[in-house]
């Protein structure tokens, strides 16, 4: 686990440098087991900033966030630099943003975390019902330790570990500046059994297990706003000129605003897990998303986020691509 | 399954490159071949226009069907669009079918300027897949809600 | 009004005798709560916390008709909101009914919405007491209301073991307890004393809390206070607040035409998204989350309660619970009161 003295360190110098304007940490939450984004702006800040198994926000996604105001007459736009924490996922977010030119690699400073796992919080709140104190998680070997009120308890990691981390391809970061502990070898894979097992559905299954869950949205827009792959400034599920989806709520609506979210991260999503992870009425998106990631790695053999240098997908094509289906 | 075809009309909507698949159905045309009248015809100016969502967006007004027809590959008047075209057609069919839109409703077909007889089959057999699933219901937009 | 004893065994008849008006009852959509409409009693789940999205989209639909029309046509067809019928809410939180009982002022109050109102005249409001708070982040004690609270509800109903206590609040719900009379049973007589003490328990449980003393004043002043920016630095500019948010109720009406007919809509809007205040040229008063957050503290807890003498939260805690990057509004109010 990273060695939180040596994180604060390295935070407080890389705060302390003149070109770097603010870094973004995690701190404890509020309440319970809950970590929390950090904006540290100066070297006293840092002392709050940890990374522990309960840091499951990805921190990349506030890179393309922040909301740019036009400059006033005579002053001089802030060029600084960013810094900011990310575990494995996280960073392919970073890279997918370079590759697909967001901004130049100078404007972060990258403090990547090679990462064994987070925990998903619906089901450490589940086991440890109604903790109100600050608690802190931490990980002891194959065991998570879950120390709150002067009591403490060890787990399993297999009960507590978030879905997402079962299956991760990149634990160490693929982009950093300094890596904050050794390197992570990878230590899963993904066979994408959640998406075969809905392909095999019939075609009125398939319908019906997706209308139950479109019916359920609410269109809060948190998947949308979390994911570090949604940052245009003018989102196509805005728009009124023209209004691809209505703003009423209904399975229609709904449906079609999944599609476009969907499509529009063909080839782009990093599979950080955020948006299933925000979504109140727990509609599974990852299961979406990860129709397309499938596709496009099986018909294209495109991973996004992992190389910069790379072209995004759907602004390439190759010669002999697949053309089965068309008549 | 058999009420479904009886008396189904079914009613699809197609967007055609303006420089191949448009002229190869107004060859159709003038040539007097009979075909289906169920193809709404809407004319782009290339394949690799078409935005992926005008497939979601149809189906969701009430199109049964949607076909996407462009040029040949190698054959395309802006040299690559059906080359987006194809990449970006063949995801969205994948996804579609995952959600429980039958992929007998998305077709995509390559019909040159000449080939009005070609595109004779093409509608052909597209509205039969169409007729064959029945009409589309699963997140059509419902008048009678309101 | 005495209390009534509906046992629990009797429980499923007084659903399908409530049947006959439009039930809207907590069920599961999966592992989801959700207020849905009831045909079968048995998909009623009594045994929750709290619901996820509030009931508050009974009374106000998060998207409702307000009128159709056909293009050409200046006769317009009104949606007339009694045709949805007598509608029984049962088994929602007392916050949430007080949260109801909130909004009503803002809706009655310089234009009487027709349809808002029209829908809480024709609804009757079952309350299911807090007998242990559903949440850890529960505040209702902090800002007025009470996990037995009375406020917004014409029934109550307190488990009370293998029971439940039932008391009637207001008129309506006489007259819903006369429609369930032959399901109910006298209580013990000492019920009523029981469910105050169950309700001094409660009360006792529940540990968050926030003194909102002075705290509608000294909003104003915090104007250009540094500790918005803080906050609302990891906000992501989401709905999840507004939405999951029992008095929350601001909303956006739009005109959605096709083939020559159409509807004018209401639906939820949030004032925390960036587009809420855009104006027709562009320019936003509200451009950043800074902004946004700062206004929607301010309305809840300060422009609401000049107005309407109330604090517009209830302290459901929903908002603690689901936000997803923790932002916390004890924490927010707690420095707001360090300022």
């Amino acid at each position: 686990m990273v060695n939180q003295d040596k994180l604060r360190e390295i935070a407080k110098e890389v705060i302390s440098r003149e070109d770097v304007r603010q870094l973004i940490g995690y701190r404890p939450g509020t309440y319970g087991f809950r970590a929390r984004p950090a904006f540290v702006t100066s070297p006293e800040e840092t002392d709050e900033l940890i990374f522990t198994p309960a840091c499951v926000n990805n921190l990349a996604t506030y890179i393309t966030l922040e909301e740019r105001l036009p400059v006033p007459r005579g002053q001089e736009p802030d060029t600084r630099k960013v810094a900011v924490m990310v575990k494995g996922c996280d960073s392919r977010a970073l890279v997918q943003q370079m590759e697909e030119k967001a901004y130049e690699r100078d404007h972060i400073v990258v403090l990547g975390i090679p990462c064994t796992g987070v925990v998903d919080m619906d089901k450490v709140e589940a086991r440890f019902p109604n903790v109100l104190e600050k608690g802190e998680i931490s990980l002891e070997g194959d065991k998570f330790l879950l120390t709150v009120d002067g009591k403490k308890e060890e787990v399993p990691k297999e009960e507590l570990l978030a879905d997402k981390c079962k299956r991760c391809r990149y634990p160490t970061p693929l982009v950093f500046d300094q890596l904050l502990d050794e390197e992570v070898a990878r230590f899963a894979d993904d066979d994408y059994s959640d998406v075969t097992e809905l392909e095999k559905r019939s075609t009125e299954e398939k319908w019906a297990y997706w209308e139950k869950k479109f019916s359920r949205c609410i269109r809060c827009y948190s998947c949308r706003n979390v994911c570090p792959m949604c940052y245009c400034e003018d989102c196509v599920l805005d728009r009124l000129q023209p209004q691809w989806m209505r703003r009423s709520v209904d399975v229609s609506e709904n449906t079609a605003f999944h599609i476009a979210r969907a499509y529009h991260l063909a080839g782009r999503c990093i599979q950080c897990g955020e948006c299933q992870r925000v979504c109140p009425v727990e509609i599974p998106l990852m299961e979406l998303n990860r129709k397309f990631y499938k596709d496009v790695e099986e018909l294209y053999d495109y991973e996004p986020g992992t190389k910069v240098e790379a072209e995004p997908l759907l602004a390439t094509f190759k010669v002999d691509d697949r053309e089965d289906f068309i008549l | 399954m058999a009420e479904k075809n009886s008396d189904f009309d079914p009613n699809i909507v197609a967007f055609l490159c303006n420089w191949c698949s448009y002229a190869g159905a107004d060859l159709a045309g003038t040539s007097r071949i009979q075909y289906p009248p169920n193809v709404r015809v809407i004319r782009v100016m290339c394949s690799g226009r078409v935005n992926p969502l005008f497939v979601m967006n149809a189906l969701q007004q009430g199109a049964d069907g949607v076909l996407i027809s462009g040029c040949h590959p190698g054959d395309c008047h802006y040299m690559q669009g059906n080359y987006y075209a194809r990449r970006r057609f063949n995801l969205m069919r994948n996804f579609l079918e995952y959600l429980g839109v039958e992929p007998e409703r998305v077709r995509m077909s390559w019909v040159s300027a000449s080939e009005g007889a070609k595109w004779k089959e093409v509608i052909e057999e597209v509205t039969e897949g169409v007729r064959s699933v029945g009409p589309m219901d699963s997140f059509k937009r419902r008048q009678l809600n309101w | 009004m005495a209390v009534k004893k509906l046992s629990k065994d009797k429980v499923a008849d007084a659903l399908k005798e409530l049947s006959k008006f439009r039930l809207i009852a907590p069920a599961k959509s999966d592992e989801v709560v959700v207020f849905s409409e009831i045909t079968d009693p048995e998909e009623v789940c009594l045994d929750y916390g709290n619901s996820t999205v509030p009931p508050k989209k009974v009374v106000f639909p998060q998207t409702e008709t307000l009128f159709r029309f056909v293009v050409g046509n200046p006769e317009l067809e009104e949606k007339n909101v009694e045709e949805e019928g007598t509608t029984v809410i049962f088994g929602l939180r007392p916050c949430d009914a007080r949260a109801m009982a909130i909004v009503d002022k803002l809706f009655s109050w310089d234009y009487e919405d027709p349809y808002y109102l029209k829908r809480r005249q024709l609804t009757t409001v079952v309350g299911m007491a807090c007998v242990e708070p559903p949440s850890m982040n529960c505040f209702c004690t902090s800002v007025g209301g009470s996990p037995f609270g009375k406020e917004g509800l014409d029934l109550l109903l307190t488990d009370m073991g293998d029971y439940f206590a039932v008391q009637a609040l207001t008129e309506k719900g006489e007259k819903l307890q006369e429609t369930l009379s032959s399901h109910l049973e006298e209580a013990p007589a000492d019920d009523e004393k029981k469910v105050e003490e169950m309700e001094a328990a409660s009360k006792g449980k529940i540990k968050r809390s926030i003194d909102t003393q002075g705290i509608p004043e000294k909003l104003p002043g915090l104007w250009d206070n540094e500790l918005w920016k803080k906050v609302s630095a990891s906000c992501l500019g989401c709905g999840i607040c507004t939405f999951l948010c029992p008095t929350c109720h601001c909303f956006d009406i739009q005109d959605e035409v096709e083939s020559g007919e159409g509807r004018r809509a209401r639906m939820w809007d949030s004032c925390m998204f960036s587009e809420y205040t855009v104006h027709a040229s562009g320019h936003n008063p509200r451009p950043t989350r800074r902004e946004r957050t700062r206004n929607r503290i301010s309305h809840k807890y300060s422009y609401y309660p000049k107005r309407f003498e109330v604090i517009a939260c209830v302290g459901c805690g929903r908002c603690i619970n689901l936000c997803p990057v923790n932002i916390d509004i004890l924490d927010i109010l707690s420095q707001v009161v360090d300022a």
